[in-house]
């Protein structure tokens, strides 16, 4: 390209100029406040809840890393973390399988139910988790599965199947026909056809997918929080709700919590960034 | 299709792709709505749901009527229509600014500003909620703050029942707008660069370029974003039940929560909740509808 087109005219005007000047700065003042709060915990959870008390905001005199064995044993963290790790990546497995399953078969094979199962996958993703909580409670109930973890992955993979549906068929229309047929000339069939051929070729959205589905399922509240009553089976969010109740006054180690629940999340972050927010403007063309 | 396809192949490959995601799917959404919208117009109160010894009638629109008369869901419903009016007007418009700021190359490290304004997105709600909540408490660091400007401010944020919305949509605009500066920032970059160039070329000033080629070129995007705030304002739960569940006196309660508390509080209320949870759907496509219905009226180009 080469050309900065961002560098407007020559001589900008005074008018410009301001109007520059004010962008600038309230982009400036969101970004501050963006990080002040998150850097204010990180420095908090190195006080003393007695330190917290004296001193709120400035840096901690004496930093102290003791919070953090107390928070992470009376929290439970250990048993937290398992279930997190368990119900993300076995949600985001079977999410992206299955989304990119049936949208091979949506997207490549002709058939008459295609129309209306694509479609009621497509209307899912307006419907809100909130329309399906009381009705999920009770099936959950009846067939025996609440407070058990397969009552909960079942769940958390169907709420994900929309959007990978979604986005699997798209992008898997995009592959030219050729090549499936080719493929069937030499005598082989659909399923072998998705593993060798499909599977591979949609990597790309499979990891967009796939981080999408790590974000969201690893933050998940509403629904474990109601299908979960075991501490044993809880995941990170329900569980460092303990801190903002009972615990509430310990601040020292309610921050050090606090961190401990925020950091596998920014460490993702900062590591895929590009994939997460390539998903987000990917998702978004649907609403 | 080619003579080379044998049906049976063809429908057994099918079926053997789609079953699972579909029976999932079904089991997990689709027939979970039904069971809600129908569950609405029972007296179902917990006993058995199938089979003859079902325990439950049709009562028609009974709970619907129950629900508009309760002060508690307008108190709820005014809420989610504050969430709603400061995504709209607020959230979207800063999002874009940032966005445009960015774009337009007015500043120099543009990775870093992207990367830290989207961080709170991905960080737990839950975690964003109890932070905030202890920020804005009389304990926190707020009270701090505002006595540097005014020595005698008192911290009623959290008891005040006019006042205790506000830190709530606060933390929305910080936790959400960073959504909103990506989605614009990647179509924004999709703009042919060439048009702009050309433009600059023209002659033409920096309000003649954003309201002649870069906000038409939006106006999908700018519908795309404000469903995402209508569906997303009448969603809202986890922020507010970690943050203040409602309180003080139910004043910052929203209709996902006071579903939550009549399912799951107390003696369970399944088809006054699910009233509740229909009316979200209704009201959340309804308003999507309008706004697609908006976008064709002035022209919007996708």
């Amino acid at each position: 390209m080469g050309f900065k087109y961002g560098r407007l005219g020559a001589k900008p005007t005074a008018g410009a100029l301001i109007g520059r000047t004010i962008l600038v700065l309230i982009l400036l003042t969101f970004t501050v406040m963006t990080i002040y709060p998150i850097l204010w915990l990180i420095q908090s959870s190195l006080k003393t809840t007695q330190e917290f008390q004296m001193n709120r905001i400035g840096l901690p005199i004496e930093p102290t890393l003791s919070n953090y064995p107390l928070a992470w044993k009376i929290g439970g963290f250990t048993s937290l973390f398992l279930n997190s790790i368990l119900y993300t990546s076995i949600s985001t497995i079977a999410i992206v399988f299955l989304s990119l399953s049936a949208s091979f078969a949506f997207a490549k094979i002709r058939m008459r139910a295609t129309k209306f199962l694509y479609q009621s996958f497509v209307v899912g993703i307006l419907l809100t988790l909130q329309s399906i909580m009381v009705p999920l409670f009770l099936l959950t109930n009846m067939v025996g599965l609440y407070d058990t973890r397969i009552g909960i992955l079942i769940p958390y993979i169907g709420l994900g199947l929309p959007m990978g549906v979604y986005l699997g068929t798209e992008f898997i229309r995009s592959i030219p026909d050729s090549l499936i047929e080719s493929a069937r000339l030499e005598g082989a069939g659909y399923i072998r056809i998705f593993i060798s051929i499909i599977f591979p070729i949609s990597v790309p959205v499979a990891v967009t997918l796939a981080i999408m589905t790590v974000t969201s399922i690893w933050n998940e509240f509403m629904l474990i929080n109601i299908l979960a009553s075991k501490n044993s089976i809880k995941s990170l969010p329900v569980g460092i709700l303990k801190f903002s109740g009972a615990l509430s006054s310990d601040y020292g180690k309610q921050f050090a919590a606090l961190v401990i629940g925020m950091l596998p999340m920014l460490i993702f972050y900062l590591i895929f960034r590009k994939h997460i927010q390539r998903g987000l403007a990917a998702g978004a063309v649907k609403g | 299709m080619k003579s080379h396809t044998r049906p049976d192949e063809r429908l057994r490959a099918y079926f053997l792709l789609v079953l699972p995601a579909v029976t999932i799917y079904f089991a997990v959404i689709a027939f979970p709505t039904i069971f809600s919208i129908t569950l609405s117009l029972t007296d179902y109160s917990g006993g058995i749901v199938f089979g003859d010894r079902a325990d439950w009638s049709f009562v028609g629109f009974k709970h619907y009527f129950r629900m508009f008369r309760d002060q508690y869901f307008w108190i709820a419903f005014k809420n989610n229509i504050w969430i709603m009016l400061m995504s709209l007007f607020i959230q979207i418009p800063l999002g874009f600014t940032l966005a445009y700021t960015i774009f337009r190359k007015l500043i120099v490290g543009r990775e870093f500003f992207q990367t830290i304004i989207y961080m709170p997105t991905i960080i737990s709600c839950i975690v964003v909620a109890v932070l905030w909540q202890t920020f804005f408490s009389p304990y926190g660091p707020i009270t701090d703050f505002m006595r540097l400007f005014n020595p005698l401010w008192e911290n009623n944020l959290a008891n005040d029942p006019n006042l205790a919305i506000l830190p709530v949509l606060f933390v929305m605009v910080w936790y959400y707008t960073g959504m909103y500066l990506i989605i614009f920032l990647a179509n924004l970059q999709k703009i042919d660069s060439q048009i702009l160039e050309a433009a600059q070329i023209d002659g033409a000033n920096e309000r003649q370029m954003l309201f002649n080629i870069i906000l038409p070129a939006l106006s999908g995007v700018v519908v795309v974003t404000a469903i995402l705030a209508i569906s997303g304002s009448l969603k809202s739960f986890d922020l507010i039940f970690a943050m203040t569940s409602g309180n003080p006196a139910r004043r910052t309660s929203v209709l996902a929560l006071y579903m939550y508390d009549n399912a799951f509080k107390g003696s369970p209320d399944y088809p006054l909740a699910n009233a509740i949870s229909t009316f979200m759907v209704a009201v959340s496509f309804a308003l999507i509808l309008v706004t697609k219905k908006l976008e064709n009226r002035f022209g919007g180009k996708e």
